[in-house]
């Protein structure tokens, strides 16, 4: 995170400061990310990298370094993708390293996948307890689909239960190369950290681009500072940043001065320029978060257009929809702010307002999947004092009529039932890495969640890799914990888009004495249908209070009611006793009942409290991740 | 017109559910707490202008007190308040402090009427109650109130205790009827936090009433005492016709009082005020020659209204039809909770159980 113009001093004994002045030859640069499995030590190993080449002192470490934010230290993974510049000596030359600690969930992918654009190589780990896990596959080829040179170490060798020579050959197995070829280190010890140091700078090729060059630069992340404006993460292709150079965004047509250049060594330093294929930051002096795209490019005004955008990154799609809304209804505003704010922050983030007979005015979101939106959420709350409602997730629909789609983001938008032709959900194409043990369970929970199996192999005698297609809306929800609970915790699981395939849909809807409440429309498969509504309206008579009459809680399809419970009148709501003594204090607590009463949301006539609202909508703890 | 109210905060054991201001233990203060009230009655007198027809000596447990200390304070009260003669005087009394003596002392100086915390006539109920004294102990305190000549009697009973049926209920409202007592005030239990019920009640220890068995229960009391030709005059309280309590509808009508004693409360006009809570705070002020207030609020029309309202449905008064928006007024009087009388808006008996919701929709 960038922490203002000028980093702290530094007290006598630490480590010396990047020396922002001198220009590194191109040859001597190294651009390198490290990607792996979620888990498998990648901020660990950045911590041991820090070390090594000093630009954190011993008094400063602390573990995982690179995870500042509040949320990644409390959660222990790494959220967003960071950029630090580092230098190390080699054979009596000095190199310049500009290290990215990438996420491992797969909710944030595409973060991965901006930062091998800013890259020549990747550090392909793997836990060697673990071996070779779903999104290893998956990191490993989009690096390599990128071009990049793969360095595989296994790590955590230091783990009784290490099996080095066996991940060894795996993964030697999988980038094709020999298993000589594979470092083994321990990010906790530190062992065989120099010789990955060392491997890194001989074997990933130094950046290309040219000083002479018209500049284009790819800005791989950005950042906002109340103070300075948007901050862009860039790594220079061709031509040179200077700091106050007039530049343009091409995306967005527009104008604007570089206010500052310069580089993370750890913290933010000032440098006078960034060449070709270096990376650093670019306080942009620009307010409005709009105008700085990631994956745009700036070119320099003037001297000569560069001729396209490079060809960035895959825009992030979002996965699941929810409807955000203030607790308070006079946070609209502030919400709105807010969104803006973090979505500079966080390119994947996408709202458009909604309003909801229920919870008023607020924000149909988009994330990347349920820990995103969690995330997202939490900053929210936190950052911005903001207390909010979320709707339940869900996918986005495709719905058909004649040749007309229509995209549903919101199960309260989807056409009532025989006005359309069909309803197409979003599939994904799952890898699952599980021990041969296991894979009958596996294939049993992929088949109850109507999945289709594209094809199975063996990755080892004990190790099977299975590719299925599988709805999304099975899998973001409960699928990954089920996943776990069958295989004991071995197995592991990533995904990737495929496409939209018709599937027997329907909507259900809650209604309260008669009334729709559109905050709880879901969109399921017919099938479960009726848990969903079971599970609904059971949680509603739980939640809602009893009112001056019967209260009918119930689920539909359509006109059809599949569920139905009743809240009884409340018959007993009075102050047994009032003399005089009490009389200020049974006021007192009418006046605390008339605020309490004011906190409700008429639905109908069936008064809800907020609380209800957050707890009918939440997903279950343990439908998480 | 004016009310006076005394507080005597002394009990002989601490029930579970009271919340009232009421101490153990603190026996050997009771003469000198007579002898506070006594200033505290000149101290505040002089600045009570209105006549006071109705005296009211409550707890705590009144009756703890000595049979002279309490007669020298009655008598003292009437003198220094020049209440009149016809004046209605409670003393509140607990069925086991109390004999023909000392009930003839407290007759002869000058108290009309004794109100009577019997409960219930259940001994598992008094048991969960945790009342000291057993279902034998009322009859006999009833006896001896008629015996002092005691014209006047009310009996307190207490609805919906852990392990309290409907039909234990049903006894209890009948052995009551039966001893005859012109005025009854039933309440439903209700769990004030602070209290050792309401602790146990939070730490899951003892079960809170269930409110459908006390609506259940408020409805029997409503038919059985109504068929015995009391008439329901308030909430929780029931009398023979001309037996109300008038000292208590002044509070609902909401005349002026004066409290003495530790905590009382006091009203007139829109200033409410009220006494220190500790009887030794209440002794050292009140024996150091000043007003022992412990704090005052004004009613801001808001609030003057919101307790118009509570109190006016309380007393079945009701509130005139033009107090409220027609539009909050329907659905309650369609549900069967409002009934019109005249020009007023009157809650019916099932109404009365739900008066929160009432007031809240009727004062806007
Ligand atoms: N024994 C041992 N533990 C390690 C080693 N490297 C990391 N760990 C532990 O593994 C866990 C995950 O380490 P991180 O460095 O946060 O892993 P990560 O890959 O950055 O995780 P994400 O960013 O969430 O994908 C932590 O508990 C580390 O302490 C190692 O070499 N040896
Ligand atoms: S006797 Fe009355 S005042 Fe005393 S503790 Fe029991 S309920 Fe409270
Ligand atoms: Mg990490």
């Amino acid at each position: 995170m960038y922490q203002g113009r000028y980093a702290p001093e530094r007290p006598a004994g630490a480590a010396a400061p990047y020396d922002g002045l001198a220009v590194t030859e191109t040859s001597r640069i190294r651009n390198f990310c490290i990607i792996a499995h979620i888990d498998h030590g990648k901020s660990t190993l950045a911590d041991r990298l820090l070390e090594l080449t000093h630009a954190v002192s011993e008094r400063e470490m602390r573990e995982q370094y690179l995870d500042k934010m509040d949320l990644e230290r409390e959660r222990g993974i790494t959220i967003k993708a960071q950029a630090v510049r580092l230098t190390h000596e080699l054979g009596g030359q000095t190199y310049e390293l500009n290290l990215i600690d990438t996420p491992g969930h797969v909710d944030f992918t595409y973060e991965v996948s901006r930062s091998l654009a800013a890259c020549e190589g990747a550090v392909l780990l793997v836990d060697a307890a673990q071996g070779i896990e779903a999104q290893t596959l998956a990191n490993f080829h989009l690096a390599r689909d990128a071009g990049l040179t793969i360095v595989p170490v296994v790590n955590k060798i230091d783990l009784p239960a290490a099996d080095v020579e066996g991940t060894r050959r795996d993964l030697a197995e999988l980038v094709g190369c020999d298993p000589s070829e594979v470092l083994a280190v321990s990010g906790k010890t530190g062992a065989g950290v120099p010789e990955l140091l060392e491997a890194v700078i001989r074997r990933v090729p130094p950046p290309q681009g040219r000083r002479e060059d018209p500049l284009r630069a790819l800005i791989f992340d950005s950042t906002f500072d109340p103070y300075r404006g948007v901050i862009a993460y860039v790594r220079v292709k061709d031509g040179v940043l200077r700091s106050h150079a007039r530049l343009h965004a091409m995306a967005v047509d527009l104008d604007w001065e570089a206010e500052e250049v310069g580089v993370f060594a750890p913290e933010a330093t000032p440098v006078q320029e960034l060449g070709p294929g270096e990376v650093g930051y670019l306080v942009t002096s620009l307010k409005d978060v709009h105008l700085v795209r990631v994956g745009d490019t700036t070119p320099v005004q003037g001297r000569g257009r560069a001729r396209e955008p490079l060809p960035g990154y895959r825009e992030p799609k979002p996965m699941v929809w929810s409807g955000l809304f203030p607790a308070e209804g006079g946070d609209y505003t502030a919400l709105r702010d807010a969104l803006e704010k973090l979505k500079l922050n966080d390119a994947a983030l996408v709202f458009e307002p909604e309003t909801s007979s229920a919870l008023g005015f607020g924000f149909r979101c988009g994330f990347l999947g349920l820990l995103h939106m969690d995330i997202v959420k939490e900053r929210l709350e936190r950052e911005f004092g903001l207390e909010l409602i979320a709707t339940a997730p869900n996918v986005e629909f495709h719905v058909i009529r004649g040749d007309r789609t229509i995209v549903v983001h919101n199960p309260s938008e989807m056409p009532p039932p025989g006005t359309y032709d069909r309803v197409e959900e979003p599939v994904v194409l799952a890898t699952i890495i599980t021990p041969a043990e296991y894979l009958g369970a596996v294939l049993e929970l992929c088949q109850a969640r109507r999945g289709e199996m594209m094809d199975m192999k063996y990755l080892s005698t004990t190790r099977v890799e299975v590719h299925y297609l599988l709805p999304l809306a099975e899998i973001i929800f409960d699928f990954f914990d089920q996943l776990k609970s069958r295989t004991r915790g071995y197995a592991s699981l990533d995904y990737e888009p495929w496409g939209y395939e018709p599937a027997d849909l329907v909507r259900v809807d809650i209604l309260l004495h008669g009334e729709p409440v559109d905050a709880f429309s879901s969109v399921v498969h017919r099938e479960k249908a009726y848990r969903y509504g079971r599970t609904m309206v059971e949680r509603l008579r739980e939640l809602i209070p009893r009112q001056l009459f019967d209260g009918a809680i119930q689920a539909a399809i359509g006109s059809r009611i599949i569920a139905r419970e009743t809240v009884k009148a409340k018959r007993k709501d009075v102050l047994a006793k009032c003399y005089g003594g009490d009389v200020t204090r049974k006021r007192k607590l009418l006046e605390q009942q008339k605020r309490g009463k004011e906190r409700l949301r008429r639905v109908g006539r069936v008064d809800v409290p907020q609380e209800a609202f957050i707890a009918a909508l939440r997903v279950d703890e343990g439908e998480r991740r | 017109m004016s009310g006076l109210y005394v507080h005597v905060p002394f009990c002989l054991t601490r029930c579970g559910y009271c919340d009232f201001n009421a101490y153990t233990g603190l026996d050997h203060l009771r003469s000198r707490y007579v002898r506070a009230l006594l200033r505290e009655a000149e101290l505040a007198g002089a600045a009570w202008p209105e006549p006071v027809e109705t005296v009211f000596v409550g707890g705590g447990t009144p009756t703890t007190l000595a049979a002279e200390d309490l007669a020298a304070l009655l008598v003292a009260l009437r003198e220094r308040y020049r209440v009149p003669p016809g004046a209605e005087v409670t003393v509140e009394a607990n069925p086991d402090t109390v004999d023909v003596g000392k009930l003839v002392v407290l007759r002869e100086s000058g108290a009309t009427r004794l109100s009577m915390g019997a409960q219930s006539f259940d001994p598992t109920v008094l048991a969960s109650l945790e009342r000291v004294h057993g279902p034998d102990a009322v009859r006999r305190a009833m006896a001896a109130a008629r015996e002092a000549g005691f014209e006047d009697v009310n009996l307190d009973l207490i609805y919906g205790a852990e392990g309290e049926t409907l039909a234990s209920w049903q006894r209890t409202l009948r052995e009551a009827i039966a001893l005859g007592p012109e005025h009854v005030s039933a309440y439903a239990l209700t769990v004030e936090p602070g209290t050792p019920l309401g602790r146990a009640v939070a730490l899951g220890l003892r079960r809170p009433p269930d409110p459908d068995l006390q609506a259940d229960m408020f409805a029997l009391a409503c038919e059985l005492l109504g068929e015995a030709g009391y008439r329901h005059y308030e909430v929780s309280n029931w009398a023979r016709p001309g037996r109300e309590c008038r000292h208590n509808l002044g509070y609902w009508r909401r005349r002026p009082y004066l409290g003495l004693g530790a905590g009382a409360h006091s009203f007139r006009g829109e200033r409410r005020w009220w006494n220190v809570r500790p009887p030794e705070e209440y002794l050292r002020r009140v024996e150091a020659g000043e007003l022992p207030i412990g704090g005052e609020e004004r009613l801001g029309p808001e609030q003057a209204h919101l307790e118009e309202v509570l109190l006016r449905l309380r007393i079945l008064e009701g509130v005139p039809a033009s107090w409220a928006e027609p539009r909050a007024v329907e659905p309650l009087l369609d549900a069967g909770l409002l009934r019109e009388q005249g020009a007023s808006l009157v809650p019916t008996e099932r109404g009365m159980l739900l008066l929160n919701e009432l007031v809240l929709a009727l004062a806007g």
